[in-house]
């Protein structure tokens, strides 16, 4: 994060963040979209573009989104990553038949320019379901600990339950608001 | 909690220079591109449109407005503009004239108590075509009468060629004094917005609102969702 872009922030009156969520398709990313927000989760089908939710929490404002995660759409994601402080990167435990295909997709994006700056999430999500694998070995398929470039953090979470949601989102505005509103 | 939209034509009767269509001489005239500096500085809702249907070169559509109470979760308000596929025949754009100025504006109508909500979530879907689109950006801007109450200024940026897209807006409601409040009950319809979309800070879309808190003595929060279709085309 560069002198400038804090400034930028500090120049704000709002204090305001950026959060992008990303991961495969299917893996439940609007889901704890609408969760998060109160919203019914029953009728969701394959988000085909983004949905963005504007939000205030504890005093900040955050301008979510989720971009859908199919293949086709991937190549797409570069266009959202600009201003990025946080992402949120969203695993599905149970799909172990992709967490390789994941875990590459994942370390492509932390290799970005323009998300060096941002604090990466993962959500290790659906630990609802049977054969879910626990966030710890989802830590290690996907490799977290080679990771020094980003502060992250793992939280296995439901999204149908809504277990753990909010404290992966606290952790994660903790972390972008002591780096980039430190000197309030 | 019912639901009027009439088209821009129909705007006019009772609302004499509010919002009237470009006159022909005007269309004449090349307008020139408005930004969103040129909204931003505006002191009172657009007289008509500032932009023709045909300025939207990107096949941006509208496919749902929403609002809900976040408070009880309940949907205040919905209107859906039905998909091929929803079994209900459309007839196709080109098969007959349609007024341009159809599906560029809505009539809200709400209860005093849509005035007492604390946080609302209001949400909108829309439909791009075959571009991309690029910096994407809405401003909307909340009048009642010429008392500005509300900007949302929000950049979508990127939109994927073919995407279908959501934005909820989750916000506070501006604390409104009792007397202006009173105001609006007792002035349907003179509560009204505009909004304007741009693509690369050129206009490209305009739509109008008008919001009536007049509306019956049944709770607010008794409407029930899907049960108006906006349908653009039909009349």
């Amino acid at each position: 994060m560069g002198l400038l872009t804090v400034l930028k922030k500090l120049k704000q009156k709002e204090k305001e963040m950026r959060l992008l969520m990303l991961g495969l398709d299917n893996a439940g990313k609007t889901t704890i979209l609408k969760r998060f927000n109160g919203e019914d989760i029953d009728t969701i089908s394959p988000t085909l573009g983004f949905n963005i939710k504007t939000l205030e929490h504890r005093g900040f404002k955050l301008n979510v989104w989720d971009v859908g995660g199919q293949k086709s759409l991937r190549s797409y994601w570069r266009n959202y990553f600009e201003c990025t402080d946080g992402l949120i990167w969203v695993v599905d435990s149970a799909d172990k038949r992709r967490l390789l295909d994941c875990k590459k997709e994942l370390h492509q994006l932390l290799e970005e320019e323009r998300l060096a700056g941002a604090t990466l999430l993962v959500f290790a999500n659906k630990q609802d379901l049977p054969g879910a694998l626990s966030f710890e070995e989802i830590r290690d398929v996907l490799d977290l600990t080679s990771i020094k470039t980003h502060h992250w953090q793992i939280v296995g979470c439901s999204a149908v339950t809504g277990s753990h949601l909010l404290e992966g989102i606290d952790w994660l505005i903790d972390d972008i608001s002591a780096r980039i509103f430190a000197l309030d | 909690m019912s639901l009027v939209r009439k088209n821009g034509a129909d705007l006019i009767p009772g609302q004499e220079g509010i919002c009237v269509e470009q006159e022909d001489g005007e269309k004449e005239n090349q307008p020139s591109v408005i930004t969103p500096d040129d909204v931003l500085k505006m002191t009172r809702i657009s007289d008509g449109f500032l932009c023709p249907p045909e300025a939207n070169i990107y096949d941006i559509d509208f496919t749902r407005f929403k609002i809900r109470d976040l408070e009880t979760g309940t949907v205040l308000f919905e209107i859906a503009k039905p998909q091929p596929g929803d079994n209900i025949e459309v007839p196709s754009d080109d098969e007959e004239p349609v007024d341009p100025n159809a599906g560029r504006f809505i009539r809200y109508e709400f209860t005093p108590n849509f005035l007492k909500l604390k946080a609302v979530g209001s949400t909108v879907e829309f439909r791009v075509g075959a571009q991309p689109v690029n910096k994407f950006r809405m401003i909307e801007r909340h009048f009642f009468r010429d008392k500005h109450l509300k900007t949302f200024d929000f950049e979508f940026g990127f939109c994927i060629p073919f995407s279908s897209n959501t934005c909820e807006h989750i916000y506070e409601f501006p604390p409104l004094a009792p007397d202006l409040s009173q105001d609006m009950i007792d002035h349907p319809f003179e509560t009204r917005s505009d909004s304007f979309y741009f693509v690369d800070n050129r206009l490209i879309m305009h739509n109008k609102a008008d919001y009536a808190y007049n509306g019956g003595l049944t709770s607010s929060a008794s409407a029930s969702a899907g049960d108006s279709h906006l349908k653009e085309g039909d009349s």
